[in-house]
């Protein structure tokens, strides 16, 4: 069956060799261990290597799949199918530039697939070179990674930024009383040694390229992940953990932190610039409505609850999905909320409904993920741990944002006429990666003319940040209730729809904001 | 057959100069092209903006990867259904560029069309709607796909219209199907 199986597939493989194959030959393939012959076939420009051949040679297997082959080399599994020009290892495609062929009965891929493999899963840097016909394998050669370094408590969290001027393989080991983030690139460090004032981080200390971070005490845990645009590892760190047996422990200096609560605001108008959004039949654009109701909306929040609020774009301008989001983490809000106006094909929709982060696909995979990095790390004896865990840092506010979304939701359900279409759970990727509560609100239907009309009059505007305004609150209320914190004096109720657009909003004591972006407007 | 024939003699004519001898590859080709009407379930929005589906027979190579192109090619052209309520919900100057059933139950679905390549403006309902369309038409009609990973004009996009992620794959939603 098997044997069937593998021929069926190499049929469809050579369906696609159909082109003039024009030369082939021996070439060689270079690694750290020796060198290994393979044939190669140059065909209408592009060289497809024999891919049993290239992978035994790196010391892996290649089996038939009922859908492709399977090339396995060490823990790291890609697959490849007949007519594709995509490859996928984990949840990752590789991209080739044609989809393999296949000639005397053998699977031939361009040499790419393994590029693309090496790299995603191992580090590696495969180039070939078409004079000496070898294709060579080593560690990729990259310039020395910028690492930032940044350290701030929130929320009883001590939560280290690392931003890096370039993405960087690197794995976390964890010791006695201190985590190791090892680069697996040359690191310029900012500095050799840095103290800190924080309950769980005594110092950073870089050595070559392993960033050392000390902790204050051996029941502190971390966990890790990591961001994109820029790239950044995140390590938060608390207590919790049983002290690691043997590890001295050291006095916890007393914390010296700011209450923490909801106090600073990312709101984010749906859409911009060339990406109108939905529009409505007639002609009312989505992203002039997210735009004129999140800037009421920052200025209603700043007055009324005395929080730091902060626009994601103040102008009809491009805001990428990924910036939306970084400048949330950048600003470490608290809340982010993303509003936008909703479309369907169905002509009388209608309604609100409010959105958090669901990533079911990318859990299970990242899961397995995580499996194998840590089965990796379990065989190499000076690794205890291995926290790389993809970009899964939203699943820690996922329970925040479900509360958060549940407000907003019940908020508008209660003071609107729009009708209820609930709270719901989709993988936005303006939500993705927020590590803070967030949420999507979609306000009404601009593909109704109807609710087209009633989202660009200034009444319905109004109520709906007024609304909004009340959703924050409570959330914040609630929140805040939950943890701990004394309540300032409720906020007066609102007698006024729009709260004045120029006060300025008080500034929390810490957890200094960078330099806003000309693009960003604080209030 | 043709194409058998036509390979099998492409083959010949071909590798023996580039390489050494032609692939035993035609009778493959005859299974994997063996056409045979089959219904399918093919998903659009109900008028309760739920995914329902509508089942149609159409001719499909028993190869199930070669069977999943003519499937999605199908859902583009929307419902037919007569008397039927059902929605379209991609633009419908979409064009399926093709689909790859990846070992492991991925299947790569590239997508192209003006609207698509020019910015889709439309809502997040109707995007999710769109996306998850295509990741149950595929998942309910084909044993072996697991998982949709959408890509426009050949490359990895960023989102169809600025809401749902396309950087992973998409699993089935089974919130979004009309039960009934």
């Amino acid at each position: 069956m098997k044997r069937l199986l593998s021929l069926g597939i190499l049929a469809v493989l050579a369906a696609a060799s159909i082109v003039l194959a024009q030369t082939s030959g021996q070439g060689t393939l270079r690694t750290a261990t020796g060198d290994q012959p393979f044939t190669f076939v140059l065909q209408s420009g592009q060289t497809y290597v024999n891919a049993e051949q290239v992978t035994a040679g790196l010391g892996g297997t290649l089996a038939p799949d009922s859908s492709g082959f399977r090339v396995t080399i060490g823990s790291a599994t890609a697959a490849f199918g007949p007519d594709s020009r995509y490859g996928v290892v984990r949840d990752d495609l590789i991209e080739m530039p044609v989809p393999p062929i296949s000639i005397e009965g053998a699977p031939y891929v361009p040499w790419q697939f393994f590029q693309g493999f090496l790299a995603k899963a191992a580090s590696l840097d495969v180039t070939w070179d078409a004079g000496t016909k070898q294709l060579s394998v080593k560690p990729l050669q990259r310039d020395a990674v910028g690492v930032q370094v940044s350290v701030a408590d929130v929320q009883g969290i001590s939560k280290i930024v690392l931003t890096l001027s370039a993405p960087a393989e690197y794995g976390i080991v964890k010791e006695p009383q201190a985590y190791v983030v090892r680069f697996r690139v040359p690191v310029r460090a900012p500095f050799g040694e840095q103290a800190y004032e924080d309950p769980h981080i005594s110092r950073v200390s870089f050595t070559g390229s392993d960033l050392r971070i000390h902790l204050t005490g051996a029941d502190v845990a971390g966990d890790a992940y990591q961001l994109e645009n820029p790239p950044r590892i995140v390590l938060d760190f608390r207590k919790g953990a049983a002290p690691v047996p043997g590890a001295p422990a050291l006095p916890v200096p007393a914390p010296a932190r700011e209450v923490p609560g909801i106090r600073t605001i990312v709101i984010d108008p749906g859409h911009g610039g060339r990406e109108v959004g939905a529009v409505g039949p007639n002609g009312l654009m989505e992203k002039d409505v997210t735009l004129a109701i999140s800037r009421k909306l920052a200025a209603s929040l700043s007055n009324k609850l005395g929080a730091r609020v902060v626009l994601t774009r103040d102008d009809d301008s491009v805001v990428s999905l990924d910036q939306r989001t970084a400048l949330a983490n950048q600003y470490k809000a608290d809340l982010f909320l993303s509003v936008h106006m909703n479309a369907a094909v169905v002509k009388d929709a209608k309604g609100s409904e409010t959105y958090f982060l669901s990533l079911e696909a990318s859990d299970e995979l990242a899961k397995k993920a995580a499996e194998s990095e840590n089965a990796s790390a379990g065989s190499n004896p000076n690794a205890d741990l291995n926290l790389i865990l993809w970009d899964l840092a939203h699943q820690a506010y996922v329970g925040e944002s479900s509360r958060f979304a549940q407000a907003i939701q019940e908020e508008m359900n209660a003071a609107t006429a729009v009708a209820n279409r609930g709270v719901k759970q989709a993988p936005f990727k303006v939500l993705v990666g927020a590590t803070m509560p967030a949420a999507l609100v979609e306000v009404g239907f601009i593909s109704n003319p109807e609710e087209e009309a009633k989202l660009q009059s200034e009444e319905f505007q109004n109520l709906m940040v007024e609304t909004l305004t009340k959703a924050v609150q409570r959330y914040k209320t609630d929140y805040e209730t939950r943890i701990g914190v004394i309540q300032p004096a409720p906020a007066p109720a609102a007698t006024t729809t729009t709260a004045p657009a120029t006060t300025p909003a008080p500034k929390p004591a810490t957890a200094p904001a960078p330099a806003a972006p000309q693009t960003r407007t604080e209030r | 057959m043709k194409r058998a024939v036509a390979v099998a003699l492409l083959l010949g004519a071909v590798l023996p100069g580039g390489c050494r001898k032609k692939a035993p590859v035609s009778g493959n080709l005859n299974v994997a092209n063996k056409v045979a009407v089959r219904m399918v379930r093919l998903y659009f929005e109900s008028p309760q903006m739920q995914l329902v589906a509508e089942p149609r027979n159409i001719a499909l190579p028993e190869s199930p990867a070669a069977a999943m192109p003519v499937v999605v090619r199908e859902l583009m052209k929307g419902p037919i259904a007569a008397g039927g309520k059902s929605l379209r919900l991609f633009p419908a100057d979409t064009v399926v560029r093709g689909t790859y059933l990846l070992p492991g139950g991925t299947v790569v679905v590239d997508l192209g069309g003006t609207t698509l390549s020019q910015g889709w403006g439309t809502g997040s309902h109707q995007e999710l709607l769109a996306a998850y369309s295509l990741v149950q038409t595929l998942t309910a009609n084909f044993a072996d796909a697991k998982r949709v990973r959408i890509v426009v004009n050949g490359s990895p996009a960023e989102t169809l219209a600025g809401h749902v992620s396309l950087s992973r794959s998409l699993v089935p939603a089974p919130a979004l199907v009309d039960a009934r």
